[in-house]
């Protein structure tokens, strides 16, 4: 393994004694280079998390180490990092080029240098052309990129990102979300990145640490977490789910992925099906994931696969695709079908589900009590 | 709420669309109710300030005679006293050094509390501020002789330090401009904490955050960030200060115990002590063009500034 950039060792915040702890010995090691999301719901920590690396907060217990140099005790403005706050914090009485400047002055850098670097970040960010402009006669995708020039002109040890995105109309968020990856890979900053929208970690990020209750429930590649969820909660948060509960049956041999399995399971009542997993889950009770792209929906029963039979409760067009609802016993399981396929089902109709082997994957763990 | 009567053009018509004839209408019976609901305000304004205002402006023209009596007349005589008499000159400039002193002074102490108030989220945060402007329920009177108390040469003050051995003999704390000075700053705190808080509505936490993670120390983001964008509040709780102080009567009288001269305690005695009427007219007359300058110049500098 490389060396850490930022390795977060048991960090704890607790901000009342009795409350359960925001942030609960979290551990978490991101690589040079590397954009990491934080991502979750409000409230389980991740912008505590965020603000505790940045210096704005003292955790209770645990350490901050950056290039291998512990930084918890150190205040903010000796950090050298970079930051971006939600709502861009440009000051208000300083044009653009003087809030670029505001973290050179700081570092007294030589004024002709400063000159430069500030012209250079506001090219990076294409805005050379506003320099002079007061920042309130900027719009909100203009003054996002201010901030950002601001925050990388002092070539941060850690850029750090709150929610950067979450006051952008879709349309320009689409374009930040582009454009943020780019300048980030161009500028090979590493990154910590708070966000509660899915999409734009999965798209951006070259590791996403799924948030909940305080605790990293799961830390790993975008693919990983969606393909590969460790926990319900990770496979709900991240894109859409059908759980079922199923009885893992005998191992049939070794799967496409390194290390996995393919089953046979048997949804109760229903009948066997595959499905793959990690080794020696046999005779256990578990959820298995199907996503809702992957899970066929046909009006017509199949001779050669087997299938699930239930009644289309609900149907909604969404132009490029359909979404079903459909009961199947006492579950009701969601199914995308591109809008291409021949006939399409409507409410009330008999629908025949089914899927490959390898697009159900059997959780390795059961649904736990989701922490406070 | 209007509506539309048969006469009126109706939307979708010819006439109603080109001239927009229903704006003019709507906009021309909106100016009149503007104009309806000035009226009393105005009227107000005429009799009890305009008028006297005027009034006050002839009397200053007039001759003053002994015992009170007015001549009617049109004379400059009785601006040429306060002009060429050093002693005028010199009350004139106490007032407004002490309305000087008083507002920088008041500023410096107000400041913490405005901004601690601004800043705080403590649940108590409503009782706090109340409890900093809960002096203006006591009248300036009362504090005032409160002050005489405290500050007087058996007062609190004098025999604290006196018994802790810090000083030989009183100091001298009241009927001079150092206990005028100290009773007005604190009278005024309130009124100075209150315009502060209503200036200082640029300020933000996230701001000092953001100037910190760029490098800035706690006093340069004092310095860079906090006190730029407190300004405003600033330069309108001096400005109100300010303007109190150097009309202030009360205070100068009963602090500084007839030692204290400024332009409105000598206003005060040329109206009901030598029944001067016209010789106290030209006096305010010329604390309203004086000090009406001078606060015209400040506002132009705020502005500059860019307050």
């Amino acid at each position: 393994m490389t060396e850490s950039k930022l390795s977060i060792v048991d960090l704890t915040k607790k901000y009342a004694a009795g409350l359960a702890p925001a942030v609960d010995r979290l551990n978490m090691e991101v690589e040079e280079g590397h954009l990491v999301a934080l991502l979750g719901p409000s409230g389980c920590g991740k912008t505590t998390t965020l603000r505790m690396v940045a210096g704005l907060m003292d955790p209770t217990a645990g350490s901050i180490m950056v290039d291998g140099r512990e930084i918890t005790q150190e205040p903010v403005n000796k950090r050298g990092m970079g930051m971006v706050f939600q709502s861009y914090a440009l000051f208000p009485h300083m044009n653009v080029e003087q809030n670029v400047a505001f973290g050179l002055q700081m570092r007294q850098v030589p004024k002709a240098e400063q000159k430069a670097r500030v012209a250079e970040a506001l090219d990076m960010v294409q805005l050379g052309h506003l320099g002079k402009r007061a920042t309130k006669a900027l719009s909100g995708g203009q003054q996002q990129r201010i901030a950002l020039a601001r925050a990388l002109v002092v070539e941060p040890t850690l850029l750090l990102l709150d929610e950067p995105l979450s006051n952008l109309d879709a349309k320009l968020r689409d374009t930040m979300r582009t454009e943020i990856r780019s300048i980030q890979q161009r500028t090979r900053a590493t990154t910590l990145f708070v966000t509660h929208d899915q999409d734009e970690a999965l798209d951006m990020a070259d590791r996403i640490a799924v948030m909940n209750g305080g605790l990293i429930e799961q830390f790993g590649s975008p693919i990983d977490v969606y393909e590969r969820p460790r926990t319900h909660f990770v496979a709900n948060f991240i894109g859409q789910a059908n759980f079922l509960t199923i009885t893992v049956g005998e191992d049939v041999g070794p799967a496409s992925a390194a290390g996995e399995r393919n089953y046979k399971i048997e949804v109760p009542g229903l009948g066997h099906f595959g499905a793959v997993g990690a080794s020696g889950l046999t005779g256990r009770s578990l959820p298995v994931l199907i996503r809702p792209h992957r899970l066929r929906a046909s009006l017509q029963p199949s001779a050669s696969v087997q299938e699930l039979k239930g009644t289309v409760e609900q149907v909604s067009y969404t132009g490029d695709t359909l979404s079903i609802a459909v009961r199947v016993g006492d579950e009701v399981l969601q199914s995308q079908l591109h809008t291409t396929s021949g006939s399409l089902p409507h409410t009330g109709d008999t629908a025949f589900l089914s899927w490959d082997p390898e697009h159900a994957y059997i959780l390795p763990e059961h649904a736990k009590a989701v922490a406070a | 709420m209007t509506t539309i009567t048969t006469e009126n053009p109706v939307p979708g018509t010819r006439e109603g669309l080109e001239s927009g004839v229903l704006e003019a209408a709507a906009n021309k019976r909106r100016k009149r109710t503007y104009l309806a609901l000035l009226i009393p305000g105005i009227l107000g304004l005429l009799v009890s300030f305009v008028f006297p205002l005027l009034y006050m402006v002839r009397m200053s023209f007039n001759e003053g005679a002994p015992d009170g009596v007015v001549i009617d007349t049109f004379t400059f005589q009785t601006y040429i006293k306060p002009l060429t008499d050093p002693y005028y000159w010199r009350v004139t400039l106490d007032t407004f050094r002490m309305g000087l002193t008083v507002g920088v002074l008041c500023l410096v102490v107000s400041y913490p509390i405005a901004l601690f108030l601004v800043r705080s989220t403590s649940k108590y945060k409503g009782l706090l501020l109340a409890i900093a402007i809960a002096p203006l329920l006591t009248s300036a009177v009362v504090r005032t002789y409160g002050w005489m108390v405290i500050l007087g040469t058996n007062g609190l003050v004098n025999t604290s330090l006196e018994s802790m051995g810090l000083i030989g003999s009183p100091l001298k704390l009241t009927n001079n401009m150092t206990g005028v000075t100290i009773g007005l700053v604190e009278i005024f705190m309130p009124y100075a904490i209150l315009a502060m808080i209503s200036g200082f509505g640029r300020l933000s936490p996230q701001l000092e955050e953001a100037a910190g993670s760029l490098g800035a120390s706690k006093f340069k983001v004092f310095m860079r960030v906090t006190l730029p964008l407190s300004l405003p509040g600033v330069f309108t709780a001096f400005l109100l200060v300010f303007v109190m102080a150097i009309s202030t009567f009360i205070t100068p009288r009963l602090l500084g115990g007839g030692s204290v001269q400024v332009l409105a305690t000598e206003i005060y005695d040329q109206t009901t002590g030598l029944l001067n009427w016209p010789f106290a007219a030209a006096l305010s007359v010329i604390l309203l063009v004086l000090f009406g300058t001078i606060i015209a110049i400040y506002q132009r500098i705020v502005q500059k500034i860019g307050g």
